[in-house]
């Protein structure tokens, strides 16, 4: 087999013939214009841009599209190449939604690793203060690149949940658009390899990106403008795709509110980002133009008079957290729904309240909407908008309050049973209950005036999105291994997994805010001794490491089980939802015939009652 | 050893949470404040931000302990016990409860609401008998007073009402003294304030809070706080070694 016949590696030397072409066409380009030919800023971009294209290209995802353009018929291809090894699909273009799940997974799950392990380096670096191995300016670019290396990760995961569980859970054969669907997939990677390459050259903003700061840094800040670009257009396809799976594609008798929970999640999750992304995109964009062409958008400019005829740095901000907010619940919302979906799995009694969470999901991305603000309390806009802003945001507890009690109500009267899956969620509940609760000093916005850009956010932060995103990931990842691989996990070394992690998030988490209270600032290389807040740094940093190695228990975990585990049945959870009706692994054509939907989705405990009727489909 | 009721709708189930939330939200509202330890205390302005924050605190450990002793005591009484293979009970949800934890959390939302209103005037008003300009840019700060005199270093009067304008020339900067409580951006292109009363002499640091390139992490200065006289004192001093001209003033 030749390399080469692998997508991704194809994917790759046209990213990198790409970059070459791009750039000489802005260098030509310049030439006839009569300038220098080289000009790092529009080389950058030029050669970025082609970058992307010549990988989207190169990998297969837009092949079918251009034979459609001369009028050549693609018939559809199921199954592994041909003549190709069954594992090459997962490294090329392929269009079943399972394999596509997996990438996105895999992907998400690579990146949460390596974001991860920026962090690992700047808490070795903070364990104790003077600066010891980390210069300031690496100290920035690790900070900035963890935090969009894990904003990435979390895209992707909650891409591969999505992609792999929805079409499951309702039924359906496939997405409605598969070639979209590894579209959207595909121009994730040269958007990654694009961001890793901005790490040559530093960058220095954090996440955020806030002019007039990322107008005037390294060229790194390009590649991460365009990466973001990329990304964020994987999101606006991908929830799309989700979307009209979901209305269009459901079987007989499944009522939008016989939904697995987690459907209704993911359309909630869908509809903010299909509507908010855009304006991410847009707002790096004209950052990109900005710097690139001088289009004064957001960096002051002052006339012989004094009066400004530039732009406005916080228009900037304003047009960032409209997306970077709604963002957060993109962040937790599929977890949220991980958590309904499993909690009555576990507790053998029907998700209480299913009609509340439901709609709490959609209430939570519509208030979501109306908040932004909050995150520029400091910033010295007007005043009064603070009180606006502070009251919409207070709002957010009551739709996530009704989640919380609904849970509870869910576990009430159950008969439990605690396999890694459901430690994880209940583990998911505790530290997202840390997170939402400290939610709300922040939002009242004379203590945020005291708190913004401390490491309370990062405490607050963080565990809103380790009860929100990871904890529950990983607990989907346990759930489902099965389905996926037809084997079990290893139960002992998941429930080690979980008694370190947990622990040691919810030491990380307070300690960080501790620090915060204390006066500990966000994103410094390093600190003031004298704030007394060293033994408390000394403190995260150790819970990190704690987290880090029970992550990679994980990960040998699921390798080892994947040979050895045991063989784990259709259906080892006793669950009533479709997909574990069917044989584990999923075949490729996951149902054999349709399944009508004939019950409600969570009635276990009521005797006769079943959810799906598999119409001959699913024997072993 | 106290004997559990089967059903889980039986009353004695909701006395004994109940107790044990009741117990848990006052040790849990200890824990919290001591490892909080909120270090705002040297202004005016840092009261009701102190404030409001024990408020939040009581607030959080009452929910904390709600939801977490709830969820542990249904860990434990509902667990599936070895040789019982029936299912959980069956109910799908209540109305009722529903609304009522829809309705109380609103209730609550609005009295924020209230609460942070007034807390956030208090917390940001103030007069202005000290004028003082402050200026950051990457990645030092200048103290400009309106006589005329400019200094490295931020001295104030305790006691006395403190305008101060903030005035950044190159990126964002935020103007933070932790003991003083609030902060407040500095945006190039526009000049924001902030209102601070000192109430403690002494020395403290005002530190850049918004990420602003290399060395954001050292762009410190020194803020003195001093009785009156010394004050004058300071600023006379100044007036002589910058040569200005009181007439100027």
């Amino acid at each position: 087999m030749q390399l080469t016949s692998l997508g991704l590696v194809r994917g790759i030397i046209g990213y990198f013939v790409g970059l070459v072409v791009g750039m000489a066409v802005v260098m030509i380009s310049r030439l006839a214009l009569g300038m220098s030919a080289w000009d790092q800023e529009a080389g950058w971009v030029g050669g970025i841009i082609f970058a992307t294209i010549g990988f989207m290209l190169a990998v297969g995802s837009m092949t079918d599209w251009l034979k459609w353009t001369r009028g050549v018929e693609t018939p559809f291809h199921h199954g592994p190449p041909v003549g190709k090894p069954a594992w090459t699909r997962y490294f090329s273009v392929d269009y079943n939604h399972k394999v596509i799940g997996i990438q996105y997974g895999v992907t998400g799950f690579l990146l949460l690793l390596i974001g991860g392990s920026f962090a690992l380096v700047f808490r070795a670096e903070l364990a104790d203060s003077g600066i010891s191995f980390l210069q300031p300016g690496t100290y920035n670019t690790f900070l900035s690149m963890h935090a969009w290396v894990a904003l990435a990760s979390i895209l992707l995961g909650v891409g591969g949940m999505a992609n792999y569980l929805v079409p499951l859970m309702i039924g359906a054969e496939d997405m409605a658009f598969p070639r979209l669907n590894a579209f959207a997939y595909w121009i994730n990677v040269p958007a990654i390899i694009t961001l890793m390459i901005s790490m040559l050259f530093g960058w220095d903003s954090g996440w955020t990106a806030y002019p007039p700061l990322s107008l005037r840094g390294p060229v790194g800040y390009q590649m991460v403008f365009w990466a973001i670009f990329s990304i964020g257009l994987s999101s606006i396809l991908g929830s799309l795709n989700l979307i009209v799976t979901m209305l269009t594609m459901r079987p007989k008798g499944m009522t939008l509110f016989r939904m697995p929970i987690f459907c209704w999640a993911i359309l909630a999750t869908s509809i903010i980002q299909l509507t908010a992304t855009q304006l991410i995109g847009l707002a790096f964009l004209m950052l990109s133009f900005e710097r690139t062409l001088g289009m004064p958008f957001f960096n002051p400019l002052y006339n012989a008079l004094g009066e400004n005829i530039g732009g406005q740095p916080l228009l900037f901000q304003h047009l960032f957290w409209f997306y970077s907010h709604p963002a957060v619940y993109v962040f937790v919302l599929p977890g949220l729904g991980i958590i309904s979906e499993l909690l009555p799995v576990f507790a053998r009694k029907p998700l209480f309240g299913y009609r509340w969470i439901a709609l709490s999901s959609l209430a939570i991305a519509l208030v979501g909407f109306l908040v932004w603000g909050h995150h520029m309390f400091t910033s010295g806009y007007g005043e009064y908008l603070r009180v606006v802003f502070m009251i919409s945001t207070l709002l957010v507890a009551v739709p996530t309050g009704v989640k919380f009690f609904s849970w509870l109500g869910t576990l009430w009267g159950g008969r439990l049973t605690f396999p890694t899956p459901m430690l994880f969620t209940l583990g998911a509940i505790s530290v997202f209950l840390i997170g939402g609760l400290s939610g709300p000093i922040l939002a009242t916005a004379a203590t945020d005036l005291f708190l913004h850009d401390s490491y309370f956010v990062v405490g607050h932060f963080h565990a809103t999105i380790f009860g929100g995103f990871v904890f529950p990931f990983f607990a989907a990842i346990y759930y489902w291994y099965p389905k996926i691989t037809g084997r079990m996990y290893n139960e002992m070394l998941g429930k080690i997994h979980f008694w370190l992690m947990t622990p040691g998030f919810w030491v990380m988490s307070l300690a960080q805010m501790t620090a915060g209270t204390m006066g500990m600032r966000r994103r410094i290389a390093d600190y003031d001794p004298a704030l007394g807040v060293e033994p408390v740094h000394m403190l995260i940093t150790i819970a990190g490491f704690v987290i880090a190695f029970s992550i990679l228990l994980m990960i040998y975990n699921l390798f080892t089980s994947a040979e050895v585990g045991a063989l784990a049945g259709n259906n080892p959870w006793r669950s009533r939802s479709p997909e574990w009706q069917i044989p584990s692994p999923v075949p490729e054509h996951s149902y054999a015939q349709p399944i009508a939907v004939v019950g409600e989705p969570y009635d276990y405990g009521l005797a006769g009652s079943t959810y799906v009727a598999m119409a001959g489909a699913g024997d072993d | 050893m106290l004997k559990l009721p089967q059903s889980s709708t039986d009353r004695k189930h909701f006395v004994i949470v109940g107790a044990l939330v009741f117990v848990a939200t006052i040790a849990l509202g200890f824990f919290l404040l001591a490892i909080l330890p909120v270090k705002a205390q040297y202004s005016v302005q840092a009261e009701p931000i102190r404030w409001l924050f024990q408020l939040h605190v009581w607030l959080i450990a009452f929910l904390f302990a709600l939801v977490v002793v709830f969820m542990l005591y249904a860990l434990i009484v509902f667990r599936k016990r070895k040789d019982d293979d029936s299912e959980g009970e069956h109910f799908e949800g209540n109305t009722t409860l529903e609304v009522v934890w829809t309705v109380i959390p609103l209730i609550l939302v609005i009295i924020f609401s209230f609460i942070g209103f007034q807390t956030l005037r208090d917390a940001t008003r103030g007069g202005d008998e000290v004028q003082v300009e402050a200026v950051g840019f990457q990645w030092a700060w200048t103290f400009n007073y309106p006589n005329g005199v400019v200094s490295q270093e931020m001295v104030l009067p305790v006691n006395k009402p403190a305008l101060i304008s903030l005035r950044a020339t190159d990126v964002i900067h935020s103007f933070w003294v932790v003991e003083w409580g609030p902060k407040q951006d500095l945006v190039p292109g526009m000049t924001t304030r902030m209102h601070i009363t000192p109430t403690k002499v002494g020395e403290f640091k005002v530190r850049c809070a918004e990420l602003c390139g290399l060395s954001h992490w050292s762009m410190v200065a020194t803020v003195r706080v001093v009785p009156e006289e010394e004050y004058i004192a300071w600023m006379n001093q100044k007036l002589v070694e910058q040569n200005i001209q009181t007439a100027s003033r």
